[in-house]
């Protein structure tokens, strides 16, 4: 039992951060009906920020959010207008193509400045956990989780109540009627992906205590956001909050009880289900 | 929208052949077949074989990718297919890779046949999100099941048994043998793709291609023929690994299943134009040096192009060697901004706009 809790508890902490991831996504998603396939290659370069921030500068990684979620909004609004912004209306494969190649561009230029050698952030609680009821809880997922709840939070708030927000909704709604009524379409677009891209940053930097650091760290983290994304629905919101937390709780249980080199392969197998039986997602609409 | 739409070039296929293509293509070939002759250096030919064998992934998904517009992005679960069953079969049970490989491609069919009845249901993004999954699952699989697959640890070629053609003995030593190998092989790649083209099978793949649901309407199955295009490049794409798997002597579970190379072969034929057969040529064409100059720039200095002591080699070297797919991104970002048609489509518009004389123009639009 006492396994069980714990492996359903470092899923939920872990879960968290994968909520954040597609969260980005899926607000990129619905706003645009791009599906980006360089988000992972975007949490590399906050991964890469933050270890810059700490190496350099001596940040601690959570407080470095403060750099590298307003850099990472800059890097993303500039993709969005300068690449991004010309497929708005191109077949999806070409999106997907022109995604696919701006993440080849962003993880091997970061190859280039940095090698390809693995990369670890230790900070002095690292490898320290609390101790409650018999479970352990890492301090530095525990920081990462709490640190996510404030940010999903807020977002939460931006989108519900401000003006910006419920523009940003509405063009996600219906493009067309948003502009009608008024509101600068073309903007919200660079918003969207600058949050995003902002989202997807954090999340690295989040992570990077945790997780080794290398430029090619991103593509396993693009599939992981698009599996989560396309579970809680694509353009969800709450969904993507949802589906993060499900698949880190599920990668965490099949690590334990199937086999660790196995987690990865239970998600994905189950993502191919879910595209099967339920391509809307547990919250999505269908859509034609 | 400011954006073109990417038009696949031929909106039809052609019907019987173009007498000019053909003495064009012979010709190609027999030039390629007696190069050896004259040039023996080991770049060179390892620069030939790489080439076609671009040319055989090339033309595999332009099958499923170019004609029937199912752009697959889990191309390496073939390729790993194919050059795993053929590694195995004649490191473990010693059975010879020319036997060998026509069972890896019977196993890539069979693979292709139950990816394609779980992917064909989706569209758009799904697909190609469903696409990934599977090559990633088999990927993960690879590496996890060690006592059959060796895990992250690979295959190692040990040698290849002498072949006995027609009562010569060929050995695989050196680049040569591959060459001439890889060279059949690219042939028949491009003679199936002429033959899909020219059929009533390309005809169907093109009306799904264009609308679904169109052609659904008009009585064409179309899962079935998904499914045979899938085929098709399956087994072409399980050729290819089978051949990449020979030639290089290594493989493991990144090198021939990860999402790379998936993404390098379709970026083969989106550079190249898609839907042609000279497209993916010239995909790899253009691709294929770019990316191994980057690789290892030491080997202009063996073919003499470059002073042994060049500061290019040193650069690239120190700098570039271990980026050669951001070639590939800075490429596939332009040609999908600029030239959604590829580089063929490039030279086609280039061609219409010298060979058109003012008189050609209809009066309407001259005058606008």
């Amino acid at each position: 039992m006492i396994v069980f809790l714990q492996s359903v508890l470092s899923g939920l902490l872990v879960g968290g951060v994968y909520a954040l991831i597609g969260i980005g996504l899926t607000l990129i998603f619905g706003v645009m009906r791009v599906t980006n396939f360089a988000h992972g290659e975007l949490l590399m370069l906050g991964m890469y920020l933050a270890w810059l921030a700490f190496t350099g500068l001596h940040v601690d990684p959570f407080l470095s959010i403060v750099l590298v979620a307003p850099a990472m909004f800059l890097w993303g609004a500039f993709l969005q207008k300068s690449f991004v912004n010309r497929v708005l209306g191109a077949l999806p494969q070409n999106q997907i193509l022109l995604t696919i190649g701006l993440g080849l561009i962003m993880s091997n230029t970061v190859m280039l400045i940095f090698t390809s050698d693995y990369r670890i952030l230790t900070t002095t609680y690292s490898s320290s956990s609390y101790k409650l009821a018999g479970l352990s809880i890492s301090q530095p997922l525990l920081y990462a989780f709490l640190i996510t709840v404030a940010i999903t939070g807020a977002l939460y708030w931006f989108l519900l109540k401000t003006d910006t927000g419920q523009a940003i909704r509405a063009t996600a709604q219906d493009r067309d009627a948003a502009q009608l009524m008024g509101i600068n379409v073309r903007r919200m677009s660079v918003l969207a992906f600058g949050i995003g891209s902002a989202l997807a940053g954090t999340a690295g930097a989040l992570i990077s205590p945790t997780y080794y650091i290398f430029p090619q760290v991103g593509s396993t983290f693009t599939l992981k956001a698009f599996v989560i994304v396309v579970l809680g629905g694509m353009g969800s919101v709450v969904g993507a909050t949802l589906g993060g937390i499900i698949i880190g709780v599920a990668e965490s249980l099949s690590a334990v009880y199937i086999a660790s080199g196995l987690k990865e392969l239970v998600t994905f197998v189950l993502f191919l289900a879910l595209l099967l039986f339920k391509p809307a997602g547990l919250l999505g609409k269908t859509r034609a | 929208m400011r954006t073109r739409l990417p038009v696949p070039l031929p909106s039809r296929a052609p019907r019987g052949y173009s007498v000019v293509g053909l003495l064009v293509f012979v010709a190609a070939v027999a030039a390629l077949a007696i190069f050896p002759q004259f040039v023996k250096k080991p770049y060179v030919l390892h620069m030939g074989v790489l080439l076609f064998l671009a040319v055989i992934q090339g033309q595999a998904w332009n099958v499923v990718g170019g004609y029937a517009g199912q752009y697959s992005v889990g191309h390496a679960a073939y390729f790993g297919v194919g050059a795993y069953v053929t590694m195995m079969l004649l490191e473990v049970n010693k059975i010879a890779p020319w036997w060998g490989v026509w069972a890896a491609m019977a196993a890539s069919v069979l693979l292709s046949l139950v990816i394609g009845s779980i992917t064909f249901r989706l569209r758009g993004p799904y697909f190609v999100l469903a696409s990934i999954s599977v090559a990633e699952i088999i990927r993960l699989a690879t590496l996890y099941f060690k006592d059959l697959t060796r895990g992250a640890e690979g295959f190692l070629l040990g040698e290849i048994p002498t072949m006995n053609l027609l009562g010569n003995e060929i050995l695989f030593i050196g680049k040569r043998p591959f060459y001439f190998v890889g060279l059949g092989l690219a042939v028949v790649a491009v003679a199936v793709n002429w033959v899909v083209q020219h059929s009533k099978l390309g005809y169907y793949f093109q009306a799904i291609r264009e609308d679904q649901d169109a052609a659904h309407s008009l009585g064409i199955n179309l899962s079935f023929y998904k499914n045979v295009a899938l085929s098709i490049s399956a087994a072409l794409t399980a050729l290819a690994g089978g051949f990449y798997a020979m030639f290089v002597k290594f493989i493991d579970p990144n090198t021939v299943f990860g999402l790379d190379v998936s993404v390098q072969i379709v970026l083969l034929c989106i550079i190249g134009g898609i839907g042609t057969i000279i497209g993916p040529v010239i995909g790899a064409v253009v691709l294929v040096p770019l990316s191994e100059i980057l690789r290892n720039p030491k080997g202009l200095v063996q073919v003499g192009v470059l002073p042994p002591d060049s500061g290019f080699v040193t650069f690239v070297e120190r700098y570039l060697s271990n980026a050669h797919l951001l070639v590939y991104g800075i490429l596939v970002v332009l040609v999908i901004l600029f030239a959604p048609e590829g580089v063929l489509g490039v030279i086609r518009r280039a061609a219409t706009r010298w060979g058109r004389r003012p008189q050609d123009v209809p009066p309407a639009a001259a005058k606008a």
